[in-house]
């Protein structure tokens, strides 16, 4: 076995600007999709939750097909195959220099989509996991449904949903690679491109795994110190664990 | 009863089903303003689902319930009864407040919190408003020191006492107790009849479900005895603990006194 290690220290060290651009790529596309997946997430828990059935129906239909259905067809899908359908076709936008091509709009929405039915799911168990009696008590007090959740039953339910939503996020970083299959220049494919020139392959992937194990490291490491800080006296240690537990 | 504008709780003839079993068959009952009602009966006998109904957290399948000489939970549209809007429901439930027995008090909320939410959020109280409020209650309930702790820190008996002052702070015309004292340990069971005892003396109109048969004794005006989803028996305490007439009813006092 020949391992280069002083091509593995320059890249790991000096990387490309090209590879840099690619770390970027792959830290936005994750932070938008997460965002896009909490606003979703939250939308769609709800609608589980309503006594409306057309609601209930409707979001338990998303997140069965999204949760059945690989991340990597649905990027296709949503990329190349609405295209072709001649149903949407993602337009480059520039602003502000930063060109944000089509293919980085469908892979972040792509995974945003992904993201929210995970949420869903992660938000209905943690608003379900909040005692009945917190919502009673706010209906007898007079509080509409709008304020209960707000005031009563959200804050409870997201320090019990923290920690799931963190190893979510851990999973979302890893997954942006799978949208180098359209074209996004994250890391991924940047390494690819340059070993297609350089078939240092052993050498590159090792840096490219490196650079993810920083990057989930990190959030790892926030999480923690998070939880730390939320670690809030009005909620018993032993329920919150028990009710991550549960998740 | 009493006229219409004594009557502060008025229900006819209400009908409750879970699934195929009925919970509470035609059952009338009034509330007069000021007046403590005491609602005793066994385990099962549908105490709970009738003062649910009250503030609509039970719907009903028939007959009617006039709070205030408003009916809660139901409008008429077209000359029927429909299901009210959540909104304006929770608009009716100001006026009638309610102590559960396992407190149920807000955990991600300080005492203080507690106490103000609801007057600042849904009265339109200012802050200071509040505030002022909650300090007086809280003197009231013996519990002013408490303020900045959060409701896991503080004893059974508190935190009930902090649910009443919660459910007084929206100046509710009405309170209603589902066995407040059931869930404490024995020795704290005194500082919440105090408080409640107090309110009953101050006037307050309340309708409490309880097995303590002597602070019932004690505080009602009138003593409802259910049994298997109907009333039995009513009057004043020491008529039906003196001198009960229904066999459920002198089986359900023989058990607790003795
Ligand atoms: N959510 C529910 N679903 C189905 N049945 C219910 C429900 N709540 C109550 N019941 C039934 O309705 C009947 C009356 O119950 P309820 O809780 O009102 O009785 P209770 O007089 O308060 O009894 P206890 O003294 O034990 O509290 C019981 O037979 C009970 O099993
Ligand atoms: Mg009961």
């Amino acid at each position: 076995m020949h391992f280069d290690w002083s091509y593995f220290w320059q890249e790991l060290l000096t990387p490309s600007s090209a590879f840099l651009d690619g770390l970027g790529l792959t830290v936005l596309m994750a932070v938008l999709a997460e965002i896009i997946g909490l606003v979703l997430g939250l939308v769609f828990a709800q609608m589980r939750l309503s006594k409306f059935r057309a609601a209930q129906a409707m979001a338990s239909f998303y997140v069965w097909a999204i949760r059945g259905t690989p991340l990597l067809v649905q990027i296709v899908f949503i990329y190349t195959g609405l295209a072709a359908a001649g149903i949407v076709r993602f337009q480059d936008i520039t602003f502000d220099g930063f060109n944000f091509s089509g293919n980085l709009q469908a892979g972040i929405l792509a995974l945003g989509l992904h993201e929210g039915a995970y949420m869903a799911e992660i938000f209905r168990a943690g608003i379900q996991a909040v005692e009945s009696g917190q919502f009673e008590a706010a209906k007898a007090i007079g509080m509409p449904p709008s304020m209960m959740m707000r005031y009563v039953v959200l804050p409870q339910a997201l320090r019990i949903v923290l920690l799931p939503i963190g190893n979510q996020f851990n999973i979302l970083l890893k997954n942006t690679t799978l949208v180098s299959i359209i074209g996004v220049s994250e890391m991924m494919l940047v390494t690819e491109s340059i070993n297609s020139a350089t078939f240092r392959t052993f050498e590159l992937y090792s840096v490219l795994g490196l650079y993810f194990l920083a990057l989930t490291s990190l959030w790892t490491l926030f999480m923690k110190l998070a939880e730390k800080r939320l670690e809030l006296r009005s909620l018993r240690p032993a329920f919150a664990a028990q009710a991550a537990g549960d998740l | 009863m009493s006229n219409t504008q004594d009557t502060l709780i008025e229900i006819t003839a209400i009908e409750k089903w879970f699934d195929r079993t009925k919970v509470l068959d035609k059952v009338d009952f009034s509330v007069a303003r000021g007046e403590v009602v005491v609602l005793i009966g066994p385990s099962g006998s549908g105490k709970t689902t009738l003062l649910r109904c009250i503030n609509h957290l039970e719907s009903v399948q028939g007959g009617r319930i006039l709070v205030n000489g408003k009916p809660i939970g139901y409008r008429t549209s077209n000359y029927r009864l429909v299901e009210d809007s959540e909104r304006n429901i929770a608009i009716q439930r100001r006026d009638v407040g309610m102590v559960f027995q396992r407190f149920n008090l807000f955990a991600n909320m300080t005492v203080m919190r507690n106490i103000t939410i609801a007057p600042r959020l849904l009265l339109g109280l200012s802050e200071a408003e509040a505030r002022e409020r909650a300090e007086a209650l809280l003197a009231q309930v013996n519990l002013s020191e408490k303020a900045e702790a959060y409701p896991h820190e503080l004893s059974g008996g508190q935190q009930q006492r902090i649910a009443i002052a919660r459910a007084l702070a929206m100046t509710p015309k009405v309170l209603l107790f589902d066995e407040p004292t059931s869930a404490l340990d024995p020795e704290m069971v005194g500082e919440v009849l105090t408080v409640m005892k107090d309110l009953a003396t101050g006037g307050m109109t309340m309708v409490i479900v309880t097995h303590e048969m002597g602070f019932a004794r004690q505080v009602a005006d009138r003593v409802v005895v259910m049994s298997k989803g109907a009333i039995i028996e009513e009057g004043r305490p020491d008529k039906i603990f003196g001198a009960p007439k229904h066999p459920v009813t002198r089986a359900l006092l023989n058990a607790v006194m003795h």
